[in-house]
């Protein structure tokens, strides 16, 4: 029978089907490739371009100053973080909690999931939008208040998603536990919950942070930027990230300079703050207190 | 265990039960401030949404409708239309996806069923290095290493692989008469600053975040079905369609979320996408984005109308990044749900 004596198409539709199958690893192999590649041919140009114009002075003087630097930037930015922090984690911290503690099944739950997805997803330059409606047209001028409250609305929802995983990981026998002892639920939340999921609320903090520091759109039609030395936040308000978008613009070769050593150093600083993350949640096991 | 806390609603205790006010004050105050958080969480939500429409309201009831019929944007004549910004949007994001999706999940199935363990983690970490390096780097990458690259180099490459490609536009006769044209994909000369380069540069951003999200749903691919599959003599594709197959709606879930921000990123497009209000069919005609047109004229416009019809376009860009997430929201959920 034919079956029997010609096992021929059947070996060949074998072979077409390793060869489908090693096509398609080799694909695969062929996208990571390139994905990692552009990484390091993007990395690899903020190095090389950013290294030149990275001294003392980068770190020393202000923009206008000869040699330039940006001094008053990368201050502002961090003071822009801080004020933005302090808005924007208590409220996200406060939601996170309600989602995990005080949340029950029902359309209300529902709707602050709804709310925060929402929030986490509008584009942040339609919040540097609503800032100025809302603060800059009735000042009457830029500020770094303006710029500081739309960072805060971008954190607000990423520190109540981590608030509430991090919550999630405390195990249940320690809330027993403290019941047992006698402990309200607040006093269970404030002294045993909240103490045992610290480190994973900070790193959440620290995400939103490392996102925070590299936002430029929410802060064109609010802190605008300043080339001088101000750190007060009813001013236009000095940033890194608009300075570097304003030394893109120019033609002149040593404010792109500038503009590279000022990428090379946020991102720098990100990477940092990132991996310190990763570290953190490598180091802790929620499975203890 | 005695006498004061076997009841903790009696105050037996020393103190005439102020501990007990104590506890119960503190129980109140947690609930209360992280209530208060959720309203203030939801207020503002309600409050972009106000601020966008009562901003645009001149632009609602003036253009109306007719915002979505208009090609033309011209502040000095008054006329305001949101397509050619729509078109940039669309056109940019469909690029990004276009080049994004395959890798995504070419890099997703790499790490996931390919890489021995030693290589996927730091595989896994690297590729995250591009979600943490901030939009305004990425602008000024592409505009001085990608754009001249590609004015110089891969575009005169794409033109001639892609010249007889005809595309078929919509354009009007003399006697305005609407009728279908063949246009080439790509024509004019090469720029480097158009709808490529601001396609390309998102379909860089989206990798992570689809290559992340993908990776942990095709994690989820139960064992049972893999080695069944394997049992049954499927290859490794045919075993990685069928997992490929069974995560297919986290998957999308990951795309579209990858759509969302693409859709609603700024700063890299406006540094590479050329910044002219025209629509186009070539790749190589410089082109604008809805955030696009934000960033580069909300402070420019002077008049009400004009500022108004800015409000107009942000309040677009809203809701279609609303829809996209909620699509993309329900998508994955449904994922964890089955799980």
């Amino acid at each position: 029978m034919p079956e029997m004596t010609e096992p021929f198409p059947f070996r060949s539709q074998n072979l077409l089907r390793r060869y489908i199958s090693r096509a398609f690893a080799g694909a695969c192999m062929l996208a990571t490739l390139l994905a990692l590649t552009i990484m390091f041919v993007v990395v690899g140009y903020m190095i090389l371009k950013g290294v030149g114009s990275l001294n003392i002075a980068f770190f020393h003087n202000l923009p206008l100053q000869t040699p330039m630097g940006m001094r008053n930037c990368i201050i502002g930015t961090a003071i822009l973080i801080g004020l933005a922090g302090t808005i924007g984690v208590p409220v996200g911290m406060l939601c996170g909690i309600y989602l995990h503690e005080y949340a029950t099944k029902g359309w209300f739950t529902v709707i602050i999931r709804l709310v925060m997805d929402v929030l986490a997803g509008t584009p942040t330059i339609i919040l540097g939008v609503v800032c100025y409606e809302l603060i800059v047209v009735p000042q009457k001028h830029f500020s770094g208040w303006a710029g500081a409250i739309a960072l805060a609305l971008i954190m607000i929802p990423i520190v109540a998603r981590a608030t509430e995983e991090m919550l999630r990981l405390v195990p249940l026998a320690a809330r027993e536990a403290s019941a047992g002892l006698g402990a309200s639920p607040a006093q269970t939340l404030l002294r045993v919950v909240l103490p045992a999921a610290k480190s994973g609320i900070a790193t959440g903090i620290m995400l939103a942070v490392a996102r925070v520091a590299g936002e430029t759109a929410p802060l064109l039609f609010t802190a605008l930027g300043n080339s001088n030395e101000v750190y007060n936040p009813n001013k236009p308000y000095p940033s890194l990230t608009i300075q570097i978008y304003n030394y893109s613009q120019s033609a002149d070769p040593a404010w792109r300079h500038q503009a590279w050593t000022a990428v090379l150093v946020l991102v720098t600083m990100i990477l940092i703050f990132s991996a310190a993350v990763r570290f953190a949640i490598r180091g802790k096991k929620f499975s203890q207190i | 265990m005695s006498s004061g806390r076997t009841n903790p609603t009696i105050g037996t205790r020393a103190d005439g039960g102020a501990r007990q006010l104590y506890r119960r004050w503190l129980d109140h105050t947690v609930f209360g401030a992280s209530f208060i958080g959720v309203l203030a969480m939801i207020a503002i939500l309600l409050i972009v949404f106000a601020v966008l429409i009562h901003g645009a309201w001149m632009a609602l009831t003036k253009i109306g409708w007719h915002f979505f019929a208009t090609q033309a944007w011209n502040p000095v004549t008054d006329q305001y239309g949101v397509l050619a910004f729509m078109y940039g949007t669309g056109l940019t994001t469909f690029i990004a996806l276009l080049f994004g999706v395959p890798a995504s999940i070419g890099v997703a199935i790499f790490i996931t069923r390919m890489a021995p363990p030693f290589l996927a983690g730091p595989v896994s970490f690297l590729i995250e290095v591009l979600a943490a390096i901030p939009s305004v780097a990425y602008g000024l990458w592409g505009a001085f290493v990608m754009s001249p690259w590609l004015q110089n180099y891969g575009e005169n490459w794409l033109y001639h692989v892609l010249r007889h490609v005809k595309l078929i536009r919509v354009g009007k006769y003399p006697n305005n008469h609407y009728a279908w044209f063949p246009a080439n994909l790509v024509h004019g000369g090469p720029s480097g600053s158009d709808f490529l380069a601001g396609g390309l540069i998102l379909a860089i951003m989206i990798v992570p975040i689809i290559t992340a999200i993908t990776r942990d749903v095709l994690l989820q691919f139960p064992t049972e079905l893999e080695n069944g599959a394997r049992g049954l003599g499927a290859t490794w594709w045919q075993t990685t369609r069928l997992a490929i197959n069974y995560c297919r709606i986290g998957i999308f879930g990951a795309v579209i979320l990858g759509m969302a921000r693409a859709i609603g990123e700024t700063m890299a497009v406006i540094m590479v996408i050329g910044n002219t209000d025209q629509v186009r069919a070539s790749l190589f005609a410089g082109g604008q984005t809805m955030s696009g047109v934000l960033a580069n004229e909300f402070l420019e416009a002077d008049h009400p109308i004009y500022l108004s019809a800015m409000f107009y376009v942000a309040l677009v860009l809203m809701v279609s990044t609303l829809v996209t997430n909620m699509l993309a929201r329900t998508l994955l959920s449904g994922i964890n749900r089955r799980n």
